[in-house]
C-alpha cells in the first residue's frame, strides 16, 4: 500500500543526475522540471475540475514576463518576483474562470479561454516599454540569496526543490476534501452542488490555484531561457502544454509529471530536423489517445494497485 | 420550533417563460412525516422539487425550511441547511467509488480548510474519520462490500442505496427523494420501503417522496398530495385519495 512513498525517492535519485550531463542536456532536464508546474495547473482544471480551458498559455506567459520585466526595470530578486508571478497567474486563472462561471462549457469555453492566450500574446508584442514587443527582453542573471544562478547546474537544484514542494502541495491539496470536490464537480456539477459544495466558488479556486502555480512555471522559464519573446506562448506553446497531461494522464499527477519528462525529451530525437520536434507531440497525443486514453500513468496503475490515484486515503 | 412545521411551501410559482410549472401550490411537512407527490407526467412534481432543493428559484411564493425562508437560495445553501435529495436519474458521481460518493456526501463536514491543508500539518486525520463514517453509513444500508466499486459499475439498485446513503450522511432533516423505485427490483424497493419508513420514524427526518410506484407510496406514505397541471387537487391519507374522485381524473382526464 505504501508504494506511493517510493516516489519522494525519486528526488534524491535525481540529485546527482546533472553531473553525468553535458550542458545541453541539463538544459533539458530543467526544462522538463519547470513543466511539472506548469502541467500541474493545466491538469487541475482540465483534468481534476473537468473544464476544458485553454488558458494555460496566458498563466504562463504572464508568470514569465512578470518574473522577467520585476528583475529588468526594477532589479527585483528572482527568487521574490515567484510571489507576483504566482499572483498574477492566479488572478489571470480567477479571470478566465468567468466564462465557465457564466456556463459556458466545452468547445465553447475552450475557445474562449484559447482567446485569452492569444490576447495575452498580442499584449506582450504591442506593450514594448515592458516586454520589448516582437524582438524580446533579456532577463537579467539571477540569484538566489547572493548564490548567482548562472549556470544551469544551479538553476537546476532550485528548480528540483520547488517542483518538490509544488508537487506536494498539489498531492495534498488533490486527496483532500477540495480535491474529492473537483472530481465531483466534474463528475456531476448539480448533485455536487446537492452535496452541499459552492461549486463556484470551487471552480475559481481551481482555476486561480492552477494559474498561480503555472505562473510560478513562468518564472522558473524566465530564468531557464533568459530571453522572453511572444512567440514563446503561441498556439505550438499550448499545444505542448495539452501534450504533456494528455500523454501523461487527465487528472493524475504522477502523470503530469511523466507527461513533462516524455514531452519534453521526446523531441530531442529530432533536434536536427527542425520543425519535426513539434510533429512529435501531435504523434504522441495521437499515439496515447488510440492505445492509452488514460495516459501513461495508467500504465502505472495496471502495473500495482497502489499507484491508483485515489484521493481520499490518508 | 416544535409547532412549526418542518418545510412549509405557500403559493409556490414557477414559469417556464410562458409555461407555468406550477401554479401556486401550498402544503406542509412535518418532522418524521412521510409525504408522496404524485400526479401525471408534466404536473409540475420534480419542478415542485427543485424549488425546495434550490435547482429551480420560483418566481412566486415562499418556502419556509425550519423557520428559515428558502426560496430563491442556491442548492448548496439548501444542502448546508439540512434538506437533501436524490435525483430521478443519475445523481450518483460515476467515476468515483461509492465511498467517495459518500465522502462528497460528507463534504460540508470533513474540517479542513483550503490554506491549513497546504501548510499546516496535514488533514489527514479529517479524512480518516470522515473516511470511517463514511464506510459506517454504507454498513447501514448493508453495502459497505460496495465500497471500491465505481458508482457507474453499480446495478440500478445499489445506485439508488448509495445515493440515498450519500443523501443521509450529514443528517438531514428534509430528504426529497425524486422516483427513487425506479429500475428497483420488487425485494429492492420492500427494502427502500423499510428504509424510509425506518428514517422518518427513528430519525425523525420528513420524507418528501416522488413516485409513480403507487404500491410504495400507498405503503409508506403519511400523506399523498396529489399534482395536476401544476395545481394541487388532492392532499389527504393515502386511503382517501385512493378514493378521491378528483384523483381519478388527474390520472384519466375528464369524462
Amino acid at each position: 500500500m505504501r508504494l506511493r512513498r517510493v516516489f519522494w525517492l525519486l528526488p534524491i535519485v535525481l540529485l546527482p543526475l546533472p553531473w553525468f550531463l553535458n550542458q545541453y542536456q541539463q538544459y533539458v532536464l530543467n526544462t522538463a522540471l519547470l513543466y511539472v508546474p506548469v502541467g500541474i495547473g493545466f491538469n487541475l482544471v482540465v483534468g481534476n475540475l473537468g473544464l476544458l480551458a485553454f488558458s494555460n498559455v496566458a498563466y504562463f506567459g504572464l508568470g514569465a514576463y512578470a518574473s522577467g520585466v520585476l528583475m529588468a526595470q526594477l532589479g527585483v530578486p528572482w527568487w521574490i518576483t515567484l510571489l507576483p508571478a504566482a499572483l498574477i497567474g492566479g488572478a489571470a486563472g480567477a479571470i478566465a474562470s468567468i466564462p465557465a462561471l457564466r456556463g459556458v462549457r466545452l468547445f465553447y469555453l475552450a475557445i474562449m479561454t484559447l482567446a485569452f492566450g492569444e490576447l495575452m500574446r498580442w499584449t506582450y508584442i504591442r506593450w514594448e516599454a515592458l516586454t520589448g514587443g516582437s524582438m524580446g527582453m533579456a532577463v537579467p542573471m539571477p540569484d538566489l540569496l547572493g548564490w548567482s544562478l548562472d549556470t544551469d547546474l544551479r538553476r537546476f537544484y532550485v528548480f528540483l526543490a520547488l517542483v518538490v514542494m509544488l508537487v506536494t502541495i498539489t498531492d495534498r491539496l488533490l486527496r483532500s476534501r477540495f480535491g474529492r470536490a473537483f472530481m465531483a464537480i466534474k463528475d456531476n456539477e448539480v448533485a455536487a452542488a446537492a452535496m452541499g459544495i459552492p461549486t463556484d466558488l470551487y471552480i475559481v479556486l481551481a482555476f486561480a490555484w492552477g494559474g498561480a502555480v503555472v505562473g510560478i512555471g513562468g518564472a522558473m522559464f524566465a530564468i531557464s531561457v533568459g530571453h522572453l519573446t511572444p512567440v514563446s506562448f503561441d498556439l505550438t506553446e499550448l499545444l505542448r502544454q495539452f501534450a504533456i497531461i494528455m500523454v501523461g494522464g487527465l487528472g493524475s499527477l504522477a502523470g503530469t509529471i511523466i507527461g513533462a519528462v516524455i514531452v519534453t525529451v521526446a523531441p530531442q530525437v529530432f533536434i536536427s530536423f527542425p520543425g519535426f520536434d513539434e510533429l512529435v507531440f501531435g504523434l504522441l497525443i495521437i499515439l496515447v489517445i488510440l492505445f492509452l486514453p488514460r495516459g501513461l500513468a495508467s500504465l502505472l496503475a495496471r502495473a500495482h494497485p497502489a499507484f491508483v490515484e485515489r484521493y481520499y486515503r490518508g | 420550533m416544535a409547532d412549526s412545521p418542518l418545510l412549509s411551501v405557500r403559493n409556490i410559482e414557477v414559469r417556464f417563460g410562458g409555461l407555468i410549472a406550477v401554479a401556486g401550490v401550498s402544503f406542509d411537512l412535518n418532522a418524521g412525516e412521510i409525504c408522496a407527490l404524485i400526479g401525471p407526467n408534466g404536473a409540475g412534481k420534480t419542478t415542485l422539487f427543485n424549488a425546495v432543493s434550490g435547482n429551480v428559484v420560483p418566481n412566486g411564493g415562499s418556502i419556509r425550511f425550519r423557520g428559515e425562508e428558502i426560496a430563491g437560495l442556491t442548492p448548496h445553501e439548501i444542502s448546508a441547511l439540512g434538506g437533501r435529495r436524490t435525483f430521478q436519474n443519475g445523481g450518483l458521481f460515476p467515476e468515483l467509488t461509492a465511498l467517495e460518493n459518500v465522502l462528497v456526501g460528507l463534504h460540508v463536514q470533513v474540517g479542513s480548510d483550503f490554506l491549513g491543508l497546504l501548510f499546516g500539518r496535514s488533514s489527514a486525520r479529517a479524512e480518516v474519520a470522515a473516511t470511517k463514517r463514511a464506510r459506517e453509513l454504507l454498513s447501514l444500508m448493508d453495502i459497505e462490500h460496495l465500497a471500491e466499486q465505481k458508482a457507474g459499475a453499480l446495478s440500478g439498485g445499489q445506485q439508488r442505496m448509495v445515493e440515498i446513503v450519500r443523501a443521509l450522511a450529514t443528517n438531514p432533516h428534509l430528504l426529497l427523494l425524486d422516483e427513487p423505485a425506479v429500475g428497483l427490483s420488487p425485494a429492492a424497493r420492500q427494502q427502500l420501503a423499510v428504509v424510509v419508513r425506518d428514517l422518518a420514524r427513528t430519525r425523525n427526518v420528513g420524507i418528501l417522496l416522488i413516485e409513480h410506484a403507487i404500491e410504495l407510496v400507498m405503503s409508506v406514505a403519511d400523506r399523498v398530495i396529489v399534482l395536476n397541471d401544476g395545481r394541487k387537487v388532492a392532499d389527504a391519507p393515502p386511503e382517501q385519495v385512493r378514493a378521491d374522485r378528483s384523483v381519478l381524473e388527474a390520472y384519466l382526464g375528464h369524462a
